[in-house]
């Protein structure tokens, strides 16, 4: 049951093969047994049962309120969520309780959900391993799968798993981990520069970043809000078009959503794709790019072809200034945004009582790890009235360079691009660490942060194990706004792939699976 | 008539005349029901921290929502200080760190103000006499719209500072007057105009003494045909009265510091009201860099005109500049002139009646139930009336005519 899809299990929950309370408890003993992943901050037991019986009094009464009523989910701990803990991972945040529920976070409870908890995370959101939190580094499901367990030989016999793990990759870490897991259903990310996408490539789920403007900001704590978006981590690309059209919209709290309806859709189950044109950006083919991913690509160009799609080659000439100008633009919106966190009105306040400056310093000194403090140094450093110029005017016009490359493509008549999501699969933590979070910020994003300073919608999708027994994924990205045809070509493509479904010991024991959706054939 | 020698000075400068140069940055607190992006009310003298959102305390996550009332007020203000109307103006993000400033920044519009190139016109009386009365026209540089901060109250004693957050956020129009005024009485007398102006529109109650209008001066001295000299900024500035003596102080302190060999350096000073005269504010951080950034959350504001409404649009979300034109009341100016026309009283009378709000009303009708001559009525005014009010602290609108 717990590995069941979205929309499978709400037919189960609307025949009653199973009750909302059962569903969240099954979850709730799964993510107790799974502990030792670290996906969640926070396990919001009490409130998470509540809501579940509420669902089942609705499910009584022959009400539920849709396709989410009594599906548990989980939501990355940056999103504001009223009574329950809301941390960004940093000292700073630690103990704040929201008055308020993030807008997405609404919609989803309106909608019935049962919110498990709130999920892992690089502090505020700044990395891509999910290694960088107060609270520890997320551990991918993967390396305790039997698929790699079975591939990694061991260097010596002292070696144990405490030391093979990988990573999930980051910054929404943990609610890759939690939806790879089969602990929730679906999960919120955010995707600033890839934070969703790249750990839901090396978890093996699908992270669908929605274009900018599509779906609410209002609660998410920013990173960069000219490019933040609360992201979507599910088992299938299915599911993802049910979370997005459950929180999609105008808000009237965000200045910067869109302002006409969005309009619900379920994805056909596309036949045809010989109308498709299917760009392949060649700058993508960047530097650090493994073999096996290179190849993987290819291979998925030529399903595209062979099914009768137009596969070409196309160039977004400016990808390769991206990742700096995103460096840019990213660490001055930080410098700004972390200005509010002065100990004053919520967060922590240092003793330190010398002086108010003096105070203020120490709190931020205390509150923040030192990637948050570096980029808030670098931002206001580009912001000086000397640099401005220099630095972020230029980063912003270069910005507008990169999302016109992705216009004249769309205009030439592409329809989505396909990409590789990340250079490689999962490295292992020890490996990870040691590299510092900007150079590895700067090398797993490369991939992903322009449909960001672009606006676009992008999706990963699962499709294949690498050599090592781990998740490798791919990602369209598509038309400003067009998340349907997005959505219906990754469909199409999760359906050719047949990705494996992870095989965990602790899954098999809490889940008496009604259905089993095996899969077996592989497309590597 | 700015020449002053003092003992001390060289003989060098002291048959040089000084020619002072001031220049006004004012804040009007704009009157509306709900600050400039959240929807917490504004009110005067509320129980502390009563009025804060949580937008307002800046919470995590919370975005500003820009309220439709404030750039219509703003709109309005322009229109009537003759300003163009930006169709296109945006907002920016002003950074420091301050106890009454909980985002750590003010949203504010640095670089495409919502009005620019505008002017105002004022009378001032020459020596004092009604009857010579003279009309100057300062340049106004730009309205901008931007965020009031909250109000910090240090208490020594106890060695801790209290934060109310009541003002914070509340919707402020800078005006920035070009320095084309030259000593306290102009200064004055265009504050006073333009006090006028915002009441009449309704886009401020402005009020002085309770902060709805905050003036600061840019003042500085010069000799013919040099560049204009070293400016001090003089702030704490609560009266129209303490306006016009505490330029006159700073140019007179400035001529005498620079006639002793002094130099005047580019600082910000207090106006002392008891003292009567102006001191350096402790400026702790020296020169600041705000480090401005386009505030990400607010796209472009874009206005209209008749010409540029687009075609299916709704109504509520766009503001159409000429159907706030065609809607301004009568400007005190026209008011006045049109008192001259209608009742043949002399123009520094019908300075008199505008002076005060109500009066003119108060005069109308009291010439329209007596018909008595308006010139009558005027002397009754000016000689009786006011001083009565005067004597027993009333204003005309608390008499029941």
């Amino acid at each position: 049951m717990l590995r069941a899809s979205l929309r499978q299990v709400s037919t189960a929950l609307k025949e009653g093969r199973v009750t909302p309370t059962e569903l969240c408890q099954r979850c709730l003993a799964l993510i107790k047994s799974t502990k030792f992943l670290n996906a969640y901050i926070t396990v919001a037991e009490e409130t998470a049962l509540k809501q579940a019986e509420e669902s089942e009094e609705r499910y009584k009464r022959g009400q539920p309120l849709g396709i989410l009523d009594g599906i548990p989910i989980a939501v990355k701990d940056n999103f504001n969520t009223a009574g329950i803990e809301t941390t960004c991972a940093s000292n700073m945040l630690k103990g704040y309780i929201s008055p308020y529920n993030a807008t997405v976070v609404q919609k989803l409870l309106d909608h019935g959900a049962v919110l498990l908890g709130k999920t892992n995370l690089d502090e505020f959101a700044m990395g891509s391993g999910s290694t960088d939190g107060v609270f520890g580094p997320v551990r991918n499901p993967w390396s305790y799968s039997k698929q790699y367990k079975e591939k990694s030989v061991p260097k010596s016999h002292s070696e144990d798993e405490e030391s093979g793990w990988v990573i999930t990759g980051g910054s929404s870490g943990g609610s890759a981990a939690a939806v790879s897991s089969f602990t929730c259903f679906a999960a919120l990310g955010s995707d600033t520069g890839g934070s969703t996408r790249n750990p839901a490539a090396h978890c093996g789920v699908v992270g669908l970043k929605p274009t900018y403007g599509l779906i609410s900001r209002h609660g998410l704590i920013p990173l960069v809000n000219s490019m933040d978006v609360p992201g979507i981590l599910t088992r299938c690309v299915d599911d993802a078009a049910v979370l997005l059209g459950s929180l999609a919209g105008h808000d009237p709290k965000d200045s910067t959503t869109i302002q006409d309806d969005f309009k619900p859709f379920e994805l056909p189950n596309l036949t045809d794709v010989s109308k498709l044109s299917i760009g392949i950006p060649k700058e993508y083919h960047a530097p650090g790019l493994s073999s096996e991913i290179l190849a993987l690509w290819s291979k998925a160009a030529d399903l595209f072809k062979n099914a009768g799609a137009k596969v070409v080659e196309v160039s977004l000439p400016h990808t390769r200034y991206s990742i700096v100008c995103y460096h840019v633009l990213c660490t001055a919106e930080v410098a700004s945004n972390m200005a509010r966190f002065d100990g004053l009105e919520y967060g922590h306040r240092s003793d330190m009582k010398d002086s108010t400056e003096s105070m203020y310093a120490a709190t931020r000194r205390e509150g923040f790890n030192d990637v948050v403090r570096g980029r808030i140094l670098s931002g206001n450093y580009f912001l000086l009235k000397q640099n401005y110029e220099k630095y972020f005017v230029k980063a912003q016009k270069v910005r507008r360079l990169i999302a016109n490359d992705f216009v004249k493509v769309f205009r030439s008549g592409v329809d989505v691009l396909l990409t590789p999501t990340t250079l490689s699969d999962a490295a292992p933590y020890m490996e990870f660490i040691q590299e510092d979070n900007r150079t590895r910020s700067a090398q797993d994003d490369i991939l992903t942060q322009a449909a960001n300073m672009a606006g676009l919608p992008a999706i990963n999708v699962p499709t294949a194990l690498s050599e090592r027994g781990l998740p490798v994924g791919l990602q369209f990205i598509g038309r400003s706004f067009q998340e349907k045809q997005l959505l219906t070509v990754a469909k199409w493509f999760e359906k050719q792939v047949q990705f494996p479904v992870i095989q965990l010991e602790e899954v098999k024991r809490h889940d008496s699976g009604v259905f089993q959706h095996q899969k077996s054939a592989s497309f590597s | 008539n700015y020449l002053r020698i003092s003992p001390f000075s060289s003989f060098l400068f002291s048959l040089a005349p000084w020619i002072p140069v001031v220049g006004l940055e004012i804040h009007a607190q704009i009157s509306s029901n709900s600050k400039l992006f959240s929807g917490s009310q504004v009110q005067f003298a509320a129980p502390p921290n009563s009025l804060v959102s949580f937008f307002d305390a800046s919470l995590p996550g919370t975005l500003p929502v820009l309220n439709r009332r404030c750039v219509e007020a703003a709109v309005m203000t322009g229109l009537a200080l003759n300003c163009s109307i930006n169709k296109k103006s945006l907002f920016d993000r002003k950074h420091y760190f301050y106890a009454d400033l909980p985002a750590g920044y003010q949203i504010t519009q640095q670089r495409v103000p919502i009005a620019v190139n505008g002017s105002l016109s004022y009378s001032l009386c020459i020596d004092n006499k009604m009857s010579q009365m003279v009309t100057k026209t300062v340049r106004i540089k730009q309205i901008q719209l931007e965020q009031d901060s909250g109000k910090s109250l240090h208490d020594d004693t106890r060695c801790q500072t209290l934060v109310d957050l009541n003002r914070a956020g509340v919707g402020l129009m800078e005006v920035v007057m070009e320095p084309d005024m030259c000593c306290g009485e102009e200064a004055a007398a265009a504050v006073r105009e333009l006090q006028l102006i915002l009441q009449t529109l309704g886009s401020s109650q402005a009020v002085m003494a309770e902060g709805q209008l905050r003036v600061d001066a840019n003042v500085s001295v010069h000799h013919p045909g040099e560049p204009y000299g070293v400016r001090t900024e003089v702030k704490n500035i609560n009266s129209i009265r303490f306006l016009a003596k505490a330029v006159d102080y700073e140019i007179q302190r400035q001529i005498e510091e620079l006639e002793n060999g002094g130099t005047i350096l580019n600082e910000t000073r207090a106006f002392d009201s008891k003292l009567g005269c102006t001191v350096p504010m402790r400026d702790k951080e020296g020169k600041q860099d705000y480090r401005f950034m386009p505030e990400p959350n607010l796209p472009p504001l874009i206005l209209y005109d008749t010409k540029s409404l687009p075609a299916n649009v709704n109504h509520q979300q766009v503001i159409n500049i000429d159907w706030i034109q065609e809607r301004l009341p009568d400007l005190p100016s026209v008011k006045r002139e049109k008192l001259v026309e209608q009742y043949g009283i002399l123009p520094e009378h019908s300075f008199t009646l505008l002076n005060e709000d109500g009066l003119a009303e108060f005069f109308e009708s009291v010439v329209k139930q007596t018909q008595m001559k308006p010139k009558k009525v005027i002397g009754w005014i000016l000689n009786d009336l006011l001083s009565y009010l005067k004597q027993h602290s009333l204003t005309v609108k608390e008499r029941s005519v």
